[in-house]
């Protein structure tokens, strides 16, 4: 421990141990255990108590106060098991009875504090902590807590119920892991005596009447096939699962959810190995569970790697007997028999579906979701449905829409409970879209989002006719219907709406710009004029998606209207000011990092535009991002200096960051005229101001430019050095002054001696390694701690309550 | 009554990331989604894994209520949605949100960008997490689906807080979120209608305060300001974007107009415009005042506060800065604090909480050497105040609010548990133990006279003690159906149809071909002159009047068509 911290420690423990100085902060308990876990798992805990004596003495402290707040004891439960985690520490603190006084009974579990929830979890999450160790388990059997934790399950405080019943599962591993390891027999007569009785005590409950109890039981269960891997856990089920098949006896069956969990868990176990009954048992609980909970069962039985095939196919059968339910309800004519076949008589099914809104939502959902989570798994049933199940998604969404007018009864209610029903909507476009691998006028907003994602993957799955790179002949029919509704979907008056078309339509411009029936439909229409219109839109978050659109079509050549021939590529160049003024203009920062973003890539790909004159351009947009009062945007800006800096030195090396990729040093000519066009566009007043940013990550970006360019110029000299000159002279003093704070101050005109001159004197490499550390590792130091919690005694009294 | 379940999965006995769980007649609703600011780990966020372990997110949430724009309420919302994968509604009032993602910007800025975290939501996750919002009216009843409904109600606090009613059926809880029973500057009191909800969860940052006037509180600290800025010093004044920031505006804004003070009050870059355009937007959700005044001039367009430049820090004289962030852990204020410390005649004003390890804890918990990075060390010699300018309902104010809502039970969240066992005591005391002799309360039981004594005993131990046998009286009804089929065959039909709609009830069917609804006894027989009809005779005790009465409605209605 840092001597610094271990001089603090005895000042905080009495302060702790004092019922007069509350702590104030709630967290700073938190981060000390923190800390505290940290210095124990770096070296032992017997050393830091025999080092640290005033730690034993909060504990014995706290244990005699009377009135000690309910955290403070819960914190100190918690660092005694953190201490006692390590045996030869745990033998320590026995020896001074410690142990039994904070977890026996006659601890804080007999007294008034027990009430508060805080000690009941401290005390729990204390006993995990310190159960690690042969020495931990009988001391767990000597002071009767296991007797406690059963009762803990139960707690009204549903994170210590829970807490209780992870420890039970613990408490069992640990003692199954020493003399019984490796034994799976199912007569636990030979097994640990803790873990007898813990097992006892999930049979008593499996059997009890009480739903609550039979659910912390499979909790318990379920827990312990996940996560104990020991061949004592095929005994153990052995001996419990004549229990778990008898509760599918009840009706209804009793914690129906966690028995699915149990059921799944022990099917990923090691179990099934040993055991071929499981598979008996999962049949019967897919028959006797309603629709609605046998879906998690059905999906979970086909992720599975290793299932007999009958059983797979009853899965699936339940998973697609809504649908096809639907299908067949919605049938105006018979359809052609066997698109589901045999999934659509289960009349279960269908009683669900019609009994209630409620209830047919929540089925279809499931069983949307479920089939489309299944669908890009390797293991998903083979022959894969996938047209009935299109028709299927399709219907649901007819039905919803009200575009479907079936004729049956079945039909006709199933219409009158999904119109509208943004839900189901939600779900059959998901499942749409994972369909793609293999509008109404009332649209909620997210509905449409959804639509636009689905409608995308589509497209792009789409198979292309080989041979040729153009889209094939339906697409392009599709995409002629669909630019129309893009189109009204900007007009929209729900910025969202907007928003999440131009979004559709950047993506869709990214893939197929180059595609001749993609380009044509698209100047047919009027989406490109609409987009540019919405770089005036009053909400920002739709005019930064429109710059980004718009830049993006600019790039494919997609927004010059060919209507006027005499100007030919005005209205681009118009594009190019129009952006500029976004970027000099806009009161919100979203639009203008869009546009640096923009130019950015204009820049690295050579955008027609930028092209004609690049230095100009460049001039133009880091004279504006530099005075940006988002940090963003000039960060955006530095990374467009970088991506120049790129085009006239040589790339940055394969993806790395510049100042670790040691870049080729330039050819001394090509160097000089560079450094005379950084001069000119002022890169150089933008990168060393930046250098002393209050925002770190635009220090960060500086300093990785400047290195990139000292490194591209080290081993030439520099041309016209001029080291001792009065310019360099005074440009080192302005910098010094801006490190100080004072800023406003301008560098001026830079000769390139001047500026490598500055450069080599600058430390760059110190200041990275600054600015790498983030902000607040002081503020996250154990000295700034202890230091804030002894300065906090006695004068936030005030402060505590105020919360923003 | 069907239950109504309550699950905190934060801000159950503490304050920050308010997350409350409501089940309520089979809905679930989240109540608030709000983060830590204290924790730069998991911890920061409420522990959704109560409800992700239990299936897809979206089929078991009906939907999320965000009272108000602060972090400790909103700031894991894009977390919840985009991350952890909620996809459904969310609804908040018109000035949440607006407001709500220029705060969550600003705070992902913090904890991205300067402190490196990862694990944490993007500006485009902010975004598409707005898209799934819904804006809501105060006094509009919103309904989330054919059962579940929605009601906001002013709550004061900051612009657009709310609280909301959530209704299913007959059913209803009321959520208060934050909210402050006494008007301020540009915010007025919370007001909720008699709407006596089976719980009121309310709030209780101070649950044992009598909070003394803001009055006060507001002279202080414009005097402190002014002196300051008479002796030529420079006042600092760390804020979040919205919220205190505007308040403190006003304030300063009428004193300086009122004092005629020439020193110049700079907002931090950015801010200004953004802000106040909100405020200015949603007038309708201030005070009478403000909006009495906006006719003449609108309270947000401040003439005095002009919009910062970093180099202003330099000049030489007094001058007050708003800047961000508020608990001067990054940027902008810190910056100028640094700048700052080193001159006793400057002071920082800190007018609100402050996380533990932030400059803004430290100072305000008396440190006057700060280690700042590189293992520099900054002597503060300015001086250092604190004003809490949180708007939250007293001891008094929860009561009165308990008082206008008469809600049948309450649950006390967002506060301290030892300040909670105080103010249950409190509404105990005065709700339930002294009930108020001019309400009407129904009774049931039975008067014994006995030896010149009267005694109230329940029917069962009045029969049992005067060893009388109860008598039973039950009505009886007679619904005529159109039914070609047996007798057998319709009281086979009418099971499964009340078996299908009547799902919390016990519905049997007997051996002898009648059919039993709780009490509710039905038997269905020829009719004597058409055969094309069947007579249900039905018949129910009094206790059971209300079930009885819905059933023969029910029957009345018809059999469905067998499918």
């Amino acid at each position: 421990m840092d001597p610094e911290c271990s001089r603090l420690l005895p000042a905080l423990c009495a302060v702790l141990a004092d019922p007069r100085q509350p702590v104030a902060d709630d967290t700073c308990l938190e981060k000390l255990l923190d800390w505290f876990t940290t210095v124990t798992e770096a070296g032992s805990s017997l050393l830091l108590l025999q080092e640290n004596p005033c730690l034993v003495e909060l504990l014995f402290r706290v244990l005699k106060s009377q009135d000690l707040s309910s955290r403070i004891l819960s914190f100190s439960l918690r660092l005694a098991g953190i201490f006692a985690a390590q045996e030869d520490c745990f033998q320590y603190l026995q020896q001074g009875e410690l142990l039994p006084m904070l977890f026996g009974e006659v601890g804080p579990l007999g007294g008034a504090a027990w009430t508060a929830p805080a000690v009941r979890s401290g005390w729990i999450q204390g006993l995990r902590t310190l159960a690690q160790h042969p020495s931990a388990l009988r001391f767990l059997a000597a002071c009767g807590a296991v007797d406690t934790i059963f009762s803990l399950q139960g707690d009204p405080s549903l994170f210590v119920a829970s807490a209780a019943g992870q420890l039970l599962v613990h408490i069992l591993d640990l003692a199954m892991r020493g003399p019984a390891e490796g034994r799976c027999s199912p007569q636990a007569c030979d097994w640990p005596a803790c873990a007898q009785k813990i097992v006892c005590h999930i049979e008593d409950s499996l059997c009890s009447m009480a739903t609550p109890q039979v659910t912390q039981a499979l909790n318990v269960l379920t827990t312990v096939f996940g996560h104990c891997h020991g061949l004592w856990t095929q005994g153990l089920w052995v001996r419990l699962s004549p229990l778990v098949a008898r509760l599918l006896e009840k009706d209804p069956v009793p914690a129906s959810h966690s028995l699915v969990d149990l059921l799944l868990s022990v099917a990923r176990s090691s179990v099934p190995s040993s055991d071929r009954g499981l598979w008996e048992t999962l049949a019967q609980t897919l028959s006797h569970l309603s629709p609605t909970q046998a879906g998690p069962l059905a999906l979970g039985i086909l992720k599975l790697q290793d299932c007999p095939q009958a059983l797979r196919t009853q899965a699936f059968g339940v998973l697609l007997q809504p649908l096809a339910c639907v299908l067949e309800a919605a049938a105006q004519a018979p359809g052609p028999p066997g698109l589901l076949h045999g999934a659509a008589g289960d009349p279960m099914a269908v009683d669900t579906l019609l009994c209630s809104k409620s209830a047919c939502v929540g089925l279809l959902c499931c069983a949307l979701t479920h089939l489309g989570l299944l669908q890009p798994l390797p293991q998903r049933p083979s022959p894969w449905p996938q047209a009935p199940l299109l028709g299927a998604a399709v219907t649901v969404l007819r039905l919803c829409s009200g575009s479907v007018a079936p004729t049956s009864d079945v039909g006709g209610r199933l219409c009158a409970i999904l119109v509208g029903c943004g839900r189901v909507q939600r779900a059959a476009l998901d499942f749409l879209g994972a369909l793609s691998q293999g509008a109404a006028p009332l649209f909620p907003l997210q509905v449409l989002k959804k639509a636009f994602q689905a409608t995308l993957r589509w497209l792009l799955s789409s198979p292309k006719t080989p041979g040729c790179c153009d889209l094939d002949p339906r697409t392009q029919l599709f995409l002629r219907e669909l630019l129309p509704v893009l189109q009204k979907r900007l007009c929209s008056p729900c910025w969202e709406v907007r928003d999440s078309g131009l979004e559709f339509l950047t993506q869709m411009t990214r893939h197929w710009g180059g595609q001749a029936g993609f380009r044509q439909a698209l100047l047919a229409s009027e989406v490109p004029e609409l987009t540019r219109q919405l770089l005036q839109d009053p909400e920002s978050y739709v005019r930064a998606s429109a710059v980004t659109a718009t830049g993006q079509l600019s790039s494919w050549g997609l927004l010059a209207a060919p209507a006027s021939p005499e100007r030919p590529g005005a209205q681009q160049k118009s594009l190019l000011v129009e952006l500029l003024h976004v970027l000099c203009a806009d009161s919100e920062g979203f639009p203008r990092r869009a546009v640096t973003q923009v130019f950015t890539e204009w820049l690295r790909d050579g955008h027609a535009d930028v092209a004609e004159d690049p230095e100009r351009f460049v001039a133009r947009v880091l004279q504006a991002a530099s005075r940006d009062p988002d940090w963003e945007v000039r960060a955006q800006g530095l990374e467009l200096a970088l991506v120049f800096l790129g085009r006239l030195l040589g790339p940055r090396g394969s993806h790395r960051p510049c100042a670790v990729a040691l870049p080729e040093a330039a050819p001394l000519g090509t160097l000089a005229q560079a450094l005379q066009v950084l001069c000119r566009v002022q890169l150089f007043e933008f990168a060393f101001r930046a250098l002393f940013d209050c925002d770190r990550p635009v220090a960060q970006k500086s300093c990785d430019l400047l290195l990139f360019l000292r490194a591209k110029a080290a081993p030439c000299g520099s041309p016209q050095e001029a080291g001792d000159s009065p310019t360099v002279a005074s440009v080192e003093a302005t910098l010094q002054r801006w490190q100080a704070g004072e800023q406003g101050q301008p560098l001026g005109y830079l000769e390139p001696g001047a500026v490598m001159a500055v450069l080599r004197s600058i430390d760059l490499e110190g200041l990275r390694d600054t600015l790498a550390e983030s902000s607040d590792h002081v503020e996250k130091s154990p000295q700034s701690l202890l230091q804030d919690m002894l300065a906090a005694v006695g004068v936030l009294g005030e402060n505590e309550a105020d919360c923003y | 009554m069907p239950e109504i379940r309550v699950t905190p999965l934060g801000a159950g006995q503490d304050v920050g990331r308010s997350c409350i769980l409501v089940s309520i007649a089979g809905k679930n609703v989240m109540l608030d989604c709000g983060m830590h600011m204290g924790f730069s780990d998991d911890r920061r966020f409420p522990d959704f894994s109560y409800i992700t372990r239990s299936g897809r997110l979206t089929d078991f949430l009906d939907c999320v209520i965000i009272s108000h724009f602060h972090l400790d309420h909103c700031g894991a919302l894009p977390y919840f949605s985009e991350m952890v994968g909620y996809d459904g509604p969310i609804y908040m009032t018109q000035p949440t949100q607006a407001i709500c993602p220029i705060l969550l910007e600003d705070y992902r800025k913090i904890a991205v960008d300067k402190k490196g975290e990862a694990n944490f939501f993007t500006s485009q996750m902010i975004k598409d997490c707005m898209k799934k919002v819904v804006a809501v009216h105060l006094h509009q009843t919103v309904q989330v689906d054919d059962e579940l409904e929605i009601k906001a109600y002013y709550a004061g606090h900051v612009l657009g807080a709310a609280m909301f009613q959530i209704k299913v059926g007959s059913e209803s809880v009321v959520y208060t979120g934050d909210y402050n029973m006494t008007p301020d500057r540009h915010l007025g009191a919370a007001w909720i209608d008699k709407c006596r909800p089976n719980l009121l969860i309310t709030e209780s940052t101070y649950a044992t305060t009598i909070r003394d006037s803001k009055r006060c509180r507001e002279r202080d600290f414009l005097k402190k300001v002014h002196e300051t800025v008479e002796r030529g010093g420079k006042v600092l004044i760390p804020v979040f974007a919205l919220g205190r920031a505007q308040e403190l505006c006003i304030l300063l804004e009428t004193f300086w107009e009122r004092m005629d003070l020439k020193a110049p009050i700079y907002f931090s870059t950015g801010l200004t415009e953004k802000a106040n355009h909100y405020y200015k937007l949603f007038i309708p959700w201030t005070n009478q005042k403000i909006r009495k005044t906006f006719v003449q001039r609108n309270m947000f367009e401040f003439k005095h506060i002009k919009a910062f430049d970093r180099a202003f820090a330099d000049s030489p004289g007094p001058m007050v800065v708003f800047a961000t962030p508020g608990m001067l852990h990054a940027g902008q204020s810190l910056q100028i604090f640094r700048k700052w410390a080193g001159n006793e005649k400057n002071m920082v004003i800190m007018p609100g909480y402050c996380v533990q390890g932030t400059v803004g804890h430290k100072i305000l918990s008396g440190q006057r050497k700060l280690e700042m990075e590189g293992r520099q060390v900054l002597e503060v010699k300015m001086q250092v105040e604190y004003m809490s300018f949180s708007a939250h309902a007293d001891a008094k104010g929860i009561m009165q609010l308990v008082g206008q809502a008469e809600p049948e039970n309450v649950l006390l969240v967002h506060g301290e548990a030892k300040k909670m066992e105080f103010l249950k005591q409190k509404i105990e005391q005065e709700f339930r133990l002294l009930p108020d002799a001019k309400k009407p309360r129904l009774l049931h039981g039975t008067l014994i006279m006995k030896d010149s004594n009267f005694r109230l005993v329940s029917s069962e131990q009045a029969l049992k003690e005067l060893g009388l046998a109860e008598h039973q009286l039950r009505f009886t009804c007679r619904v005529h159906l159109h039914d070609t089929r047996k007798e057998q065959e319709t009281a086979v039909r009418v099971y499964s149809h009340l078996k299908s709609v009547l799902k919390d009830h016990c519905v049997q069917h007997l051996p002898d071909g009648s059919v039993t609804v709780e009490s509710i006894l039905i038997q269905a027989a020829a009719h004597s002159e058409d055969p094309g009809t069947k007579v249900l005779l039905v018949s129910w005790t009094y206790q059971d009047e209300e079930l009885g009465s819905y059933l023969t409605s029910l029957l009345k209605k018809g059999l469905p068509q067998a499918s």
